[in-house]
Parts: structure tokens; sequence; C-alpha cells
């Protein structure tokens, strides 16, 4: 600390202060804390615990999905394939239990491992290939979407047991097993992210992967846990949505790879990788859902609300754009 | 040469939100003349060249380009006045080919309007006749040349803008020698044809070399313009840093110890083709040779980079295979990379998660971060090298070169090793930062022990530095010098000496 | 001179592995492909190679090529646009609609062309502004865009289909000399636009911005200008496809198709366009939705189950990236 002048000193956390303070989180926070408010004070409905509990029920595959993809996203990669292997493990699950007549554990088990397996195989092509992780995914997502429709045939599984549909149906202490599963998978990758070495790593990687091989961290072995995760996510998403909807169907989860890099995106992670949270994250996916439930309770058509959430997408990258901007201006030294 | 200046600047002030890049800067150029542009990392010399070029108006001051007044707005406009620049980073597309790199952008027309390929094709290759460059297929895509063949690429690309002022941005930093003595026999070609060029360099032998006169910025202000020829390398210096440097290299008496690294016949294709030496503790062993000899890719193969082939190395007398960079750290060897920006650090992160990163398990329990410890490692990193920062948790990419250098360089010492690698630890560092660098090192061999292998470009460094030199050249080590028997020209000779041998 | 003469020998080797493998380029991988797939299918099925069959895949092969000239324009200008499945959806609507109205309302039919076109280098034109100008990564625009043009659509069709189609409004049913008019399309734009990407002056732009943004800058080249002409432009081919999609049957689905942006992605990836930018031709994404269409056909007619296909599709799609990727590396230098 020689030789640094304390009024610089202060100039530089009145800096660090106003970059917190227009980070893409807070911009975020601001709006979703809105949005809340206005829509609250519109409907009363709106903010009942039953209400809210079915609102997370309804994002959760997306949201478990979102998890692993922010990791994904901060280390400079992508997953779209995720939407695929959401279909591909339920259609698994399906067919083992009523095709292939495997008791429905194993079969959950099977349905859970070919999420592992799907991501392992995005792994395998993104590190030992060197194919670009959009690329990988892109062929992938046609690849496992098709084996799905293969083995499904177009046909659907139906009939399951209780106990197996009170998973998606059902509640533990009062709220939807969704809940727990949740908060669970939330926390595990909030501590991983922020608490230690594999989160950092993930930074350090996103940022600049060469340094990083440098420094000694394990580059490619961090990557097939990315993707193999982001595979398990989807599959467990899968089946607990399956056991939601009671049915298995191939065509399940397209197009939801791109809900999920939204939420992320919204939340405020870098698309070039190297900075965002489980936070954003969050974020973004309660001011998606926020949105679409609060204009729904307000009378306008569901399906009209992802005019506003595109607009939003849009605009909040915008307004970081402008603080950015604006942070710049406020931090210059005179 | 003539005598009157085809561009001239004076005056010049730009500032920047928070610096002041530029102060009353004055500058010109003749015809003809090669004007060498010196000055430390942030004295203002890209300023200086961007404002040249276009990029930034200045805020005050005038511009005469055959003594009439001009203001460029783009970097077009300048192009157009007749004034081209070769950029550190080669701005060039790696997926097109020679003809188009060189004409994007005022690519020769047929009557149509539309690009002549045919005429671009050959005039391309006219462009690089008259530079003397025969062996180049301008239909090969630039991304599969070498670095020495893409800077002539953009050479001939300024020569087809009929540039009359070129300037050169540290062109030497990345090549080989022989491409450096093809550069040099290009500009003075370029000279002979009355081009007027302005050189940037930190090597002060190329200056001497090459340069007519040398205009020295410090701190955003200009110092002075001389002859070379009136002028010595301690004079430029001192006025480069605003004061005597007493001692460029601090290097102490260093006991010399037991070998603690011993490499046999180590292979690593194509690079590194069957090496052996020691490494003892308490010395610093310099190893020279040129670009493309194998010094780095040694040093990768040693760091479990580049893992070897076959071979054998011995760390403390124990045979070991180096699989990976991590299992090389475990056994206490370190490796500051040759390139900073790309290998060395993660800019956007701060000094603090920078200087933990080689260290993570240390600085963890269970996986989880000790923050309190890295934070504590930081500010002892930060004491220990005097990088000047306010704080651990500033963002490395906002310091200076010569204070990034050192925060790559509390890094690996963090990881507390018996053996450190360094790789052009002193290349685009000020001439202050390179003091304190090299101060380091000495102390770091001579007081704690430590085996330093040292790869320098800079035979000073390697002479002031070194208790050994070992030359290497093609993957192999082939000559070995005391510090007592060692010599710039030995050095050189051996380096070159296979040239020498065929022809 | 050896350590110069060694590496002028490696310069040599390095010469003549390009020269040996400059004609392996990423189109005639495709072409010899197509080919070879058709041979084999044709022996298991003479049927393959009719001509009703030929001019089946190119025709259903046709819009998805079109889109596909538009996409790579904008991944060769290092950029990407998800948001061309909804636009495609919406223009098709739109043409539907104003051809019902012609019928009924009697103005002229041409209109329920031209509109759609205009709209699409509207609303792509947006979408160049928000990434040239206000510096929105274009993923991230092109993601917020297929949101609002998905939503916007079923806010104003309600789902429902358009059915009564007039006649005149069946372009894509039509032939010239026998020859379906999307295949003559197809034809046309991949001439025009692979013509005006290599000679025309502003066509080499959207490469140099692609290759080396700042190089393109120092050369004077406007990275904004070029940026709103390639997305205008691709407004202009995702128009044209969703005239080809929309005229294609005698009812207009107004809900978007799913996943087709994906495709037409995959499209020019496997046509060789670098996800990276700075490289691709439109010869090469045209014959790569030509591709990913001959593949399910060529299935049917070797009865293979249908229900496989896109299994089949996606390892091939995975195959033809390798196959680039690995020509690619060969022809770089220095590269591991």
């Amino acid at each position: 600390m020689t030789a640094i002048d304390p009024i610089v000193q202060h100039h530089e956390r009145r800096n660090a202060i106003i970059t917190r303070l227009l980070a893409q989180e807070t911009i975020l926070l601001v709006l979703t804390v809105i949005a809340v408010l206005v829509l609250a004070s519109a409907n009363e409905r709106f903010l009942t615990a039953r209400n809210l509990s079915r609102e997370i029920s309804l994002i959760f595959e997306v949201a478990l999905i979102a998890l692993p993809m922010t990791l994904i996203i901060i280390t400079g990669g992508i997953d779209l394939s995720v939407g695929s292997i959401f279909g591909l493990s339920a259609i698994v699950l399906g067919f083992l239990w009523q095709d292939s007549g495997w008791p429905l554990e194993v079969a959950i088990a099977a349905a859970l491992v070919c999420g592992i397996i799907g991501g392992a195989i995005n792994g395998f092509f993104i590190v030992r290939v060197g194919v670009p992780p959009l690329i990988t995914t892109l062929a992938t997502l046609a690849l496992y979407r098709g084996v799905a429709l293969g083995i499904s045939e177009a046909r659907s599984a139906r009939g399951f047991p209780d106990w197996f549909l009170g998973i998606g149906r059902g509640e533990f202490l009062g709220a939807p097993w969704q809940i727990w599963i949740l908060l669970i998978g939330i926390v595990i990758t909030w501590l991983l992210l922020s608490r230690t070495i594999f989160g950092r790593s993930l930074y350090a990687m996103g940022n600049n992967e060469l340094a990083a091989r440098f420094a000694g961290i394990p580059v490619n072995r961090n990557k097939w846990l990315i993707y193999v995760f982001s595979g398990f996510a989807a599959a467990l998403a899968a089946v607990v949505f399956v056991s939601r909807v009671t049915t298995t169907r191939s065509d399940m989860g397209s197009g939801m790879e791109l809900d999920a890099i939204a939420a992320v995106v919204l939340g405020g992670t870098s698309i070039f990788g190297g900075s965002g949270g489980i936070g954003g994250t969050l974020l973004g996916l309660i001011l998606i859902q926020v949105l679409k439930n609060g204009l729904l309770l307000a009378g306008v058509r569901g399906d009209a609300t992802s005019i506003l959430i595109g607009i939003v997408l849009i605009a909040a990258i915008l307004l970081n754009n402008f603080f950015q901007w604006l942070q710049v201006r406020l931090t210059a030294n005179k | 040469m003539s005598d009157t200046p085809i561009l001239e600047l004076t005056g010049i002030t730009k500032q920047f939100p928070g610096v002041k890049a530029l102060s009353d800067v004055h500058f010109d150029v003749r015809p003809g003349e090669v004007h060498a542009l010196l000055g430390e990392n942030g004295a203002g010399k890209s300023t200086l060249i961007k404002v040249l070029s276009g990029v930034h108006k200045p805020d005050t001051g005038t511009i005469l380009l055959d003594g009439k007044a001009v203001s460029f707005n783009n970097p077009r406009e300048a192009q157009d006045a007749g004034i081209a620049t070769i950029y550190q980073e080669l701005s060039l597309y790696p997926e097109l080919t020679v003809a188009e790199n060189i004409f994007m952008g005022h690519a020769p027309r047929n009557r149509f309007g539309a690009v002549d390929w045919n005429a671009m094709m050959t005039r391309a290759e006219e462009t690089l006749a008259s530079l003397n460059i025969y062996d180049m297929d301008v239909r090969r895509k630039v991304g599969s040349l070498n670095v020495g063949n893409r800077q002539r690429v953009e050479i001939a690309k300024a020569l087809s803008i009929n540039a009359r002022v070129l300037i050169m941005d540290e062109p030497t930093a990345a090549l080989t020698e022989s491409d450096v003595s093809r550069l040099f026999d290009i500009v003075r070609l370029l000279c002979e044809r009355n081009v007027a060029i302005i050189y940037i360099s930190h090597r002060l032998q190329e200056v001497f070399e090459l340069a007519d006169r040398v205009t020295v910025l410090r701190d955003g202000h200009f110092i002075d313009t001389q002859q070379v020829k009136d002028t010595t390398e301690s004079a430029l210096i001192s006025r480069m840093v605003g004061r005597t440097i007493d001692n460029l290299f601090p290097k102490l008496e260093s006991k010399v110890g037991e070998p603690v690294l011993q490499v046999r016949d180590l292979m690593r294709e194509p690079f590194t083709r069957g090496v052996s030496f020691d490494l003892h503790a308490g010395e610093i062993v310099g190893l020279a040779g040129l670009v493309g000899s194998g010094r780095s890719e040694l040093a990768q193969c040693l760091f479990g980079m580049l893992p070897a082939q076959s071979g054998e190395i011995r760390v403390f007398g124990k045979k070991v295979s180096i699989r990976n960079p991590a299992h090389a750290i475990k056994l206490g060897i370190a490796y500051v990379p040759e390139d900073r920006g790309t290998q060395g650090l993660v800019r956007a992160m701060s000094i603090r998660e920078n200087t933990s990163m080689a260290i993570l398990k240390l600085m963890s329990t269970g996986g989880f971060i000790k923050f309190g410890a890295e934070k504590k490692l930081a500010q002892k990193s930060i004491d220990m090298l005097n990088i000047r920062a306010y704080s651990p948790d500033q963002i490395v990419g906002k310091l200076s070169g010569g204070n990034q250098q050192k925060v790559v360089v509390s890094k690996w010492l963090a990881s507390q090793p018996k053996i450190l690698i360094v790789d052009e630890p002193t290349r685009g560092v000020d001439v202050g930062a390179k003091a304190e660098i090299h101060r380091l090192m000495s102390e770091l061999a001579a007081k704690q022990g430590i085996a330093i292998l040292m790869i320098s470009s800079e035979l000073p460094e390697i002479l002031g530095m070194s208790d050994r030199v070992m030359v290497m050249r093609e993957g192999r080590i082939i000559a070995e010098y005391p510090r007592a028997e060692v010599t710039q020209e030995r050095i050189a000779g051996a380096m070159m000496a296979a040239k020498v041998d065929v022809n | 001179m050896a350590s110069l003469s060694g590496t002028a020998s490696v310069t040599k080797t390095a010469n003549r592995r390009v020269r040996a493998t400059s004609w392996v380029t990423q189109e005639s991988v495709l072409a010899i492909s197509i080919i070879v797939l058709g041979l084999v299918v044709s022996l298991i099925n003479p049927n393959f190679v009719s001509a009703t069959n030929i001019s089946n895949i190119l025709n259903n092969s046709s819009y998805i090529a079109i889109a596909a000239i538009g996409m790579s324009m904008v991944i060769i200008s290092g950029n990407i646009d998800i948001s061309v499945g909804a636009l495609i959806g919406l223009l098709a609507t739109i043409g539907g609609r104003l051809a019902v109205g012609a019928a009924d309302g009697g103005y002229w039919i041409g209109w329920a062309y031209i509109i759609p076109l205009c709209v699409g280098v509207l609303i792509e034109g947006v979408i160049g502004f928000i990434v040239a100008y206000l510096r929105v990564p274009a993923i991230v625009v092109s993601l917020g865009m297929t949101s609002i043009l998905r939503g916007g659509l079923i806010l104003w069709t309600g789902g429902e289909w358009i059915y009564d189609l007039p006649r005149d409004f069946m372009l894509a049913q039509q032939q010239v000399l026998g020859v379906p008019v999307p295949v003559i399309f197809m034809v046309i734009l991949t001439i025009i636009a692979g013509l005006w990407l290599r000679y025309s002056p502003a066509g080499r732009s959207i490469y140099a911005v692609g290759g080396n943004k700042e190089a393109a800058r120092l050369s004077g080249i406007s990275e904004k200008r070029v940026l709103m002409q390639v997305f205008m432009l691709n407004g202009l081919m995702v128009g044209f496809a969703a005239m080809m999609f929309a005229t294609q049957f005698s009812a207009i689905q107004s809900t978007v198709p799913s996943g087709l942006e994906l495709l037409i992605i995959t499209a020019a990836v496997v046509g060789g366009v670098s996800i990276l930018g700075g490289t691709g031709t439109v010869i090469g994404s045209t014959f790569g939705a030509l591709l990913i269409h001959v593949i399910p056909n060529a299935m049917i007619f070797a009865n293979i189950s249908q229900y496989w296909q896109q299994a089949v599709q996606g390892v091939l799609i995975l195959f033809t990236v390798l196959v680039d990727l690995y020509r690619r590396r060969r022809q770089s230098y220095g590269r591991k």
C-alpha cells in the first residue's frame, strides 16, 4: 500500500460503491420489486402463498436448468441441448417402465443416468475434440431429440402409480416438492459458485482460459463437470415434470433451452463469460414469472406476456449498457 | 533525406477522462528518415500514434502535412493522406487470403464496380515484389502464415495505399532474428524511396542500428529530439525514466547448491528434441536462443503444459513424469509465462483472485475458499513486490504493465516454488519495474536458494543476471558458459552458428 | 542455414499440404456427400433419384436454404440471429392475412408479398440497430425479439389458422418450365448473394468485420453500417423464405414452427460457415440445407423407421461439423 494517496483511496472506494449500485443485479432487483408491488396492489390474489407456490412449481423445470446454465455461460460456453435431454430423459423413463417393464425406481435412475450421459457426450466433443459449445450442443439438440423420437415412436406412457405422481403434485412440510428440490439446487450451486475453488475456477476460465490452464486449474475436468451437471439437472427436471403432467411425450421441453438462457442473461451473466451469478439468474427467473403471472391475473392472455419478457430482456441489457457508460463517467478521476 | 518535414505536430494535447495522455508534444518526421519514438509504458507513445493515424483527435495543437494543416476524423482519412500504421497487434484477417488482406477496403474494381480478383492477385504480387518478397503465395490464407510473413503482409498493405509516412509500433516484438534482419532490409528499402518511418521499440539496440533521429516522451510530455549519433544508450534511458537507474542488474553473489532439477534427453516433438541439463539450488541459469528455438516449449514441457514424450526429469533426485501444470506446481515448479496478457493473468479479476489462483487448494478447506487468508496473501504480495495498488480487490487490468507483471510473479511466488522458470520476465515492462524484478530474482536465488531458469531475448539481461548461460537452438541446448566466460558475442555466435555451418 | 532451411522446409510442407487440400472445401465435401448418399440409396430404392423425388427434396429445402443465406451473412459478420424462426411465422401470417384480404377487399395481391418483405427488413433493421449502435450482443437481442414476435403473433391471431387462401397466393406451388418456383428462388438468390458476397466491396466488408473488427475499423470500414446492412438483408431473405413457407400449402398455421431457427443455423454451420465469424459461403449453406433435407428423405426410401430420422440427422450434422473442423485445423499454421 505504498505511495497511495488517501484521497485516491477514498475516490476508489466511492467508485466501487457506484459500480455496485449500477450492477445489473441491482437494476433487476429494483425492476422485480416494482413489478411485484404494482401487481400486488392491482390484484390481492397475487401475493398469496397458494399463488406463489403454484408459480414456483410452474417455473421449476426452467429454473433447475438455468442453474447449471449459469455456470456454463460463466465459462463462456452454452448448452442448447438441455431441452432435448429433458425430452429424452422423459421418454427413457416412460419407455423403460411401460414397454420394458422395469421397476419405476430403476427407470427413474436410468432417466437420470441418461441425462448424465447426454451431458458427458457434450463434454466429450467440447473438451476432447474441441468443437465450440454452441455447435456441439446445436448438433446434440437435434441428436437427442431424434433419439427420443426414435425410442418413443410417438407413443406416450401413462398410468404412473400414485407415489410417483406425488413428486410433481404433492407437498412436503406445506410446500410443493419442487420448492424443496429447487432450494437445494440453488443453495448447492450458489455455494459452489461463490464460495469454492470450483466456482472461482469457472470465472477464471470464462475470463481467460489459457491463463487458467497455466495456473494449474483443471480446465478440462471442470468443463466436463458443468456439462454433466447440466444434463443431470435437465433429467431431474424431466422426471419431476413427467410426474406433474402424468405422461411422457418426445417433444417435451423443446424451446426450454432458450427460456433458461433468457433468464440467465436477464440475470446479468455476460453471454461472453467471466461474470454473473446465481442471484442474478434467480432474479431473472422471478421477474419473468412475476410478469407472466401478474399479467395473467390482470386478464392479459398468457402467451402475450412473452412480448413483455422479450422487451424486458433487451431493455435490461440496454439499461445495463447505459449504466456502465454512466459509471465510466462518474468514476473518472478529475 | 530531405530536411523539410513531411509531417509536423506542434503543441499536441490529448486528455482522456482521468488522464492527460499528451501535453504539448512536438514531433516531426522527414522523408527518407527513420525517426524513433521512445518512452516507458504509459509515456504517451500509443496515444501519439493514434493521433497521427486518425484514431484520436487531439484536443489542441496542429498537425501539418506538407506544411498544410490537416485534421483526421477517422483512420480512413489519415490513410488517404498517406499515413499508414502497423500496429503491435497485427490487424489482419486470418481467414482471408494474402491478396485480400493487402487490399481490404480499397480492392481493385472492374468496370462494373465489382471486386476484380485477378487484378488484385497480380497487384498484390507486384507490391510484394517491390519489397523483395518473392516467396509468398498471395492466395494463401493469412491464418496459415507465420508471424514474420504476416508482418510483411502488413507492410505490403501500407504500401498498397501509397503510404508516405509509415508508423511501426514495436514491429520486432514477436519476430525471430532472421525475420528482424529481413524487416530492417525492408525498412531501409523504404527509406531509399523517401518514405518517412516512425519507429517505436523497447529495444534500444534497434534504435541505434536503424534510426536517424530519436524523440523521447515521458508521462505525456515531450522531452527532446536528438540525432541518434549524438546520444548514448544510458543517456536515452535516463531521459525515458527521468532519473538515473544506478543498476539495472543488481546481481547478488549466490551459493550454488545441490542439483534440484535434472533433465535428461527430454523429448517433445517438434520443439524439444533431446534436452539435458541440471539446475542447482540458488543459481540463476539464463536460457538464450532465437524466438522459435524451443525455449518456451521446453519450459512448458517441464511445467506439464506440453507433457514430455520421452526422457527423464528428476526433481530433488526423484524421478517424476510431469503430466499437467497442477502436478508441476505440487512438485515445487513455477512458471512465469511469456505472455502476461494471455497466459499469465486474468485481467478482469482482482489482485487477490490472481495471486491465489495457482494455490487455490492451499487457500481452502474442503473446497471452500478461505477469503481472509486469500486477502492476507494478496496484501503480503502487494507489500513485498511494491505493487502500486490501493487494495487487494483492485482489478488487475487497471494496473500498469510493470505492476501487472509483478502480480504474475507474486502469483507464482505464492506457490513457494523451489524451481522458478521465468519466461521473458521483463518484456514490455518499463525500466523502473525492470530493475525491481531483477532485484527480486536475485534475492530469491541468493537468500532463499531458489533455482531460477530465466528465458530471455535480451542479451544484456541474460549477461547481467545469470550465473550460467545455456544457448538453445532447434530444440537442443548447444552451448553452455559459466558467468565468468560468457560474452555477448559468444552467445550470439552460438545462437546463429547453424546458419554459418550450412552456408 | 540450418535454422532457416529448417523453417523453410516446414513452410514448404505446410504449403504442399494447403495446396493438396485447397480443393477440399466444405462445399465440395457436402456436394460429394449428397451425391454418394444419393447413389447408395438409389441402389436400395431407384425411386430416390426419380425426377419427382429430387424436385421434392429441392422444393422442401428451399425456404430453409433461402433463410440460411441471410443467416450465413449474419454469422460471417460475427453475429447470430435466433429470431428468424419466429419472424418467418409472423411474416407468413401477415402475407396470408393480406392475401385473404386482397381476395375480399379487392386490393392488389402483390401487397401480400411486398408488405411482409418490408416488415422483415424493418424488424431485422431494428435488431441490427440495437446490435450495431446500442452494443447489445446479437444473441441476446434476437432472443428477446423471438419472445416478442412469438407473443405478438399469438396475441394477434389467437392461434387461428388461415384457410381460404386465394389461388393466386400459391407461389410456392407454381412451376416454371417444370421447375418449382421455390427452387428457382433458391438458386437465383444463392447465386446473387454468392456473387455479391464475393465481388462487391460491401460483401467483402462483411468478412472483414467478422474476421477482425478492429482491423476493419482501421481500414475505414464502418462496422455499424455493415451490420445494419447484414441484418436488413437477412430480413429480406427471411421475407422470401416466409413467402415460400406460407404459400406451400393451402393453409397457414399461425404459430411459429418451433426449432426452425436452429435448423437454419444448422444449415449454415453444416455449410462451413464458421460460428466464430469471418468465413463461409452461401453456396455452402445452400448445400447444407439440401443435405439436412436429403437425409430424412433418403431414410424413407431406404425403409428406415421415420422415427429415427432426426437422430440420424443429428449424427450427420455432428459428423459434417467435425469434418469441417478437421479440415480447418489441417490448413492453419502452428495450431495443435
